[in-house]
Formats: structure tokens, C-alpha cells, sequence
């Protein structure tokens, strides 16, 4: 009666209304601010609807993202100059219309109320922090005391989901990308030195065997190095720098990454020194490489740079993983170490920088400015580098 | 640091609740408290716009079905508030909200001359 009531002096007209009614009064813990929102990407909806939880990370000084089960968000407060109420039970007009209202007036609650919302972006999953905790204590072989002694800088899977940025998924790629293995429960990067002792065993039993590079059967690999190195380091080294697969007989062979092992080897010359004269590193590193395979400059992208302009050309190691993950401090860091950079040249280092559906040249754009050098296109900073 | 949101209630469909968007502040009447008091009376016209009656005023609005569904999460424990940087804590995602009714339409006051007593 009330309502009707409202609906007079209004002067509304009950016969252009549907006859339900919401009488919404604020609910008990209305005003206490125990509820936000949080505005969702597309597939988030569904993925809650599955009953699948989300989960938020970051430390105190880390900015907050947001992680589904394979992709990372960054968090942002929305202000809006709105009062947004959320409201339980209220229906909409096609609701009402489907349901033959029984009752015809609801009493709904306002269960809280706000005037900003958690906004998401899709970020690149902050993995840098991976490798640097990996990188703490990293495996050196089973003969070494330390490995039997402290696990204070290690890491098991559920340890690394709660300290890094970014989605399970993402980070269990990342593990395989960076070659990392599982060693008595903990994720563990190898020692570059030991690795590649593990490399030149292999190596060497392929050339002393006289196999096919694309053809290394593991069980033989297992039976001659066993005595040497752990029959799991043998295997992991195998599939860190081979391709897996087994033939008709069910035997498992590795076809051997020629242009992972070369890389390999070049970052095992070029970081016993500062820079080295182009040529020569280029015969020294065809001369360490096994039997079969050849060397080109294009294998060393993301890992060494061609100093074009010095006399004679040189070359040294710059590794991407040793560069800021910021894109404005990664730009920096590369305008410091040189002025003008070729697309060529700086592809490279910032290939990682891309979001979902951005490219290099969008980057280029937006970091650096471009301009013409005896002909060629260069990019240098967009600002002066102190 | 870890947060989970996880879904309340286990399994079975997500609430579904809606969100209104009102300009101004939400403030009670004569100073009272907030929580308990009425806001106004929704109704629907019959092509499905919402009016909203609050106080002496009327809003005219328009149901809108949102591109980025509205995930309601309820904190966990601890009544400390939310800082604006960074969430912490545990919440729950009690609610979805796919559907809002905006009242952006200035309120039209309600001229009356008696309150009449039914």
C-alpha cells in the first residue's frame, strides 16, 4: 500500500509499470566497506563460474597482479564519480517477465556500496625474478658438500607460486624454457660450467661413437656416462639440447640442437673476457663446436653483440636475462650501452618486451626515436642518458 | 604474499546480483544510520526501464548489460580496511554482477503537498 502510495504522488502510472515492485533498503553491513569490486576480463567470468579461484601476488614492494590459472593482470584502483551499489536478488525486467511474479513486492538489500572498483590489464608475467632466484644456489654436480648441506635458497614449486608474479602455467614454462630441473623436490638451475662438463661428455661419446647428430640414443648416453655424472643430469642435459622422440622399435633417441649447443659454446668463449677480436672468435668458435655443425652470428641473437663500427670488428657478451624487465629501463640500459641501435641489432633485446598483440616496431615508436645514419634507420633515446 | 580469491559456496552457480549506478553520494536520511534505512522503491516500466523512487525525487535509467562482468569480493577475516595500493588479505568472490541499472538521468524531484496517510 505504501508503494502505491509512492507510486501517486509520483504521479506514475501503475498500468505502464510491471506489477513487482523492489522495496531496497541498505542491509546491516551495508556501509562497512567489507566488499569491493573487482571488473573482469573476458574468460575470468568463466573461469569463476567453473570454480576456479584466482589468486592475487605481489610482495610489499612489488605492485599487485592478479593470476588465473595461465595468465597474470596488473591491478588498478577506478575511481568513478558514481555511487555503484551492488544489490542481491534484484531482478532485472526480463526476469520478472519470465517469472509470473508471485509476490508482488520484493525486498531486496543493498549489501554494499562504492565508488571505485579493481580495474585489470593483461600483463607480461613478472618472470625475471625466477631465474634471479634460481641463480641463488645453483646446481653444481652431486660431488660438491654445499649440495648436501643447507636448502635455505631453494625452491619447490609451491615456494616459487607464492614468491613470483605470474600465472602457475606461465611459470611452469618459464622452468622449461630456462632449462631448470627438479632435484630432490626442488627446482634447480645448473651452474653454466657444470652444464657444460655435461655437454662435452655428450659431445665427445657422440663423436667417439661416430653417431648421427640426430640420432643419439639415450640408453647408451646413460650406460657410458652413468660412472661419470648422475644418470638424471645425463638425461636432462640430453633434452635441455636435443629433441626428444622414439622410433618404431621404442627406442628413445635426441636429434642434438645445433644452434642451442653453438650458443652455448660461443657464451662459454665470450665470457672469459671483455670483448674479442670478431674474426677470430668466429674461427676459435667453429674449431670448439662438435663435428657436423656450423656456426653463424644469427644463432648469438639476445646473448653477444657485433661492435661494427670499432676496427677491427669485435664482439662481446650482452645477455637479455641480465637486463631490466621495465621497459622504459631496459631501453635506458640499452641506450647506455650504445647510442644508436639498428631494428636488427635491438630486436633482440626487446622481443620479450612485447605485450599479447604488440609488436617490436610499436615499441620502437613508443621508446625511441628514429633517425637516418649514413642511410640506415637507427633508433637512439628519446631523452638525453646521464 | 598471497591472496586467494576463491569462490564461496562451493559448487554449484555463482550469486548473481546487480549493480546500481546512481550519481552523487549515498547519505542517510537526517543523519541517521546508514545501514537499515530505506533507499526507495524500484520499478520497471512495462518496455523495462527502471524507475527509481528515492525520497522526494525520481530517476529514470536504463538496464545495461555489462562487456566486463563485476566480481563481488567480501573480505576474509579482520576488519581492517583495504588500503587503495594494494589488496591483502583473503577474499571471497560471493557474487558475479553481468547486469547494471545506471541512473544517469538528473532526479526529477517529487512536488507534494501533504504526505497523504493511507
Amino acid at each position: 500500500a505504501e508503494v502505491d502510495a509512492t507510486l501517486q504522488t509520483a504521479k506514475l502510472n501503475p498500468a505502464e509499470l510491471l506489477p513487482a515492485a523492489h522495496c531496497i533498503s541498505f542491509g546491516p553491513q551495508a556501509g562497512a566497506g567489507e566488499c569491493c569490486l573487482l571488473q573482469l576480463e573476458p574468460g575470468l567470468c568463466a573461469e569463476l563460474e567453473a570454480g576456479r579461484s584466482l589468486v592475487i601476488r605481489g610482495e610489499k614492494d612489488e605492485q599487485a597482479v592478479l593470476c588465473s590459472k595461465d595468465k597474470t593482470y596488473d591491478m588498478k584502483i577506478a575511481d568513478t564519480s558514481n555511487m555503484l551499489l551492488f544489490i542481491p536478488g534484484c531482478k532485472t525486467p526480463e526476469q520478472l517477465n519470465a517469472d509470473p511474479a508471485s509476490c508482488n513486492i520484493i525486498h531486496s538489500q543493498v549489501a554494499g556500496f562504492s565508488n571505485n572498483y579493481w580495474e585489470l590489464r593483461r600483463c607480461r608475467p613478472k618472470l625475471k625474478k625466477l631465474r634471479k632466484l634460481l641463480m641463488e644456489d645453483p646446481y653444481e654436480g652431486p660431488d660438491r658438500l654445499k649440495d648436501q648441506t643447507s636448502t635455505f635458497s631453494r625452491y619447490t614449486t609451491e615456494d616459487l607460486l607464492s614468491l613470483i608474479q605470474a600465472s602457475e602455467e606461465e611459470i611452469l614454462h618459464q622452468l622449461q624454457v630456462i632449462d631448470a630441473c627438479k632435484i630432490e623436490g626442488y627446482w634447480r638451475i645448473l651452474q653454466f660450467d657444470y652444464e657444460m662438463k655435461l655437454l662435452d661428455h655428450v659431445t665427445h661419446l657422440i663423436d667417439s661413437e661416430s653417431w648421427s647428430l640426430s640420432k643419439v640414443p639415450l640408453h647408451t648416453c646413460l650406460e657410458e656416462l652413468g660412472s661419470l655424472e648422475p644418470r638424471e643430469m645425463i638425461e636432462h642435459i640430453l633434452l635441455s639440447y636435443g629433441r626428444k622422440y622414439v622410433d618404431d622399435a621404442g627406442e628413445v633417441y635426441f636429434e642434438m640442437r645445433e644452434d642451442k649447443i653453438c650458443r652455448a659454446i660461443a657464451q662459454m668463449l665470450l665470457q672469459n673476457a671483455v670483448k674479442f677480436n670478431l674474426s677470430e672468435f668466429e674461427e676459435v668458435w667453429q674449431q670448439s663446436v662438435p663435428e657436423g655443425m656450423t656456426t653463424r652470428l644469427d644463432q648469438l641473437k639476445g646473448l653477444a653483440l657485433v661492435d661494427k663500427s670499432s676496427r677491427p670488428e669485435t664482439i662481446f657478451l650482452l645477455k637479455v636475462e641480465d637486463l631490466p624487465e621495465d621497459n622504459q629501463e631496459r631501453f635506458n640500459s640499452l641506450f647506455s650501452i650504445r647510442e644508436k641501435w639498428t631494428e636488427v641489432d635491438i630486436t633482440p633485446y626487446i622481443q620479450d618486451l612485447c605485450a599479447e598483440k604488440q609488436t617490436v616496431g610499436a615499441l620502437l615508436t613508443k621508446y625511441a626515436r628514429c633517425s637516418t645514419l649514413n642511410g640506415v634507420k637507427v633508433y637512439n633515446s628519446r631523452r638525453p642518458i646521464s | 604474499v598471497t591472496s586467494v580469491l576463491s569462490r564461496s559456496g562451493g559448487a554449484g552457480a555463482l550469486a548473481q546480483w546487480v549493480l546500481v549506478e546512481l550519481q552523487g553520494e549515498v547519505e542517510p536520511r537526517q543523519g541517521g544510520e546508514l545501514a537499515g534505512s530505506l533507499l526507495g522503491d524500484l520499478h520497471y516500466t512495462c518496455e523495462g526501464v527502471p524507475v527509481l523512487i528515492v525520497g522526494h525525487h525520481i530517476l529514470y535509467g536504463k538496464v545495461v548489460q555489462l562487456e566486463k562482468p563485476f566480481a563481488v569480493l567480501v573480505k576474509q577475516g579482520g576488519a581492517s580496511q583495504p588500503s587503495p595500493g594494494r589488496p591483502h588479505g583473503h577474499y571471497t568472490v560471493t557474487a558475479l554482477i553481468k547486469t547494471k541499472l545506471l541512473f544517469k538521468t538528473r532526479p526529477k524531484p517529487i512536488i507534494t503537498h501533504v504526505p497523504k496517510k493511507i
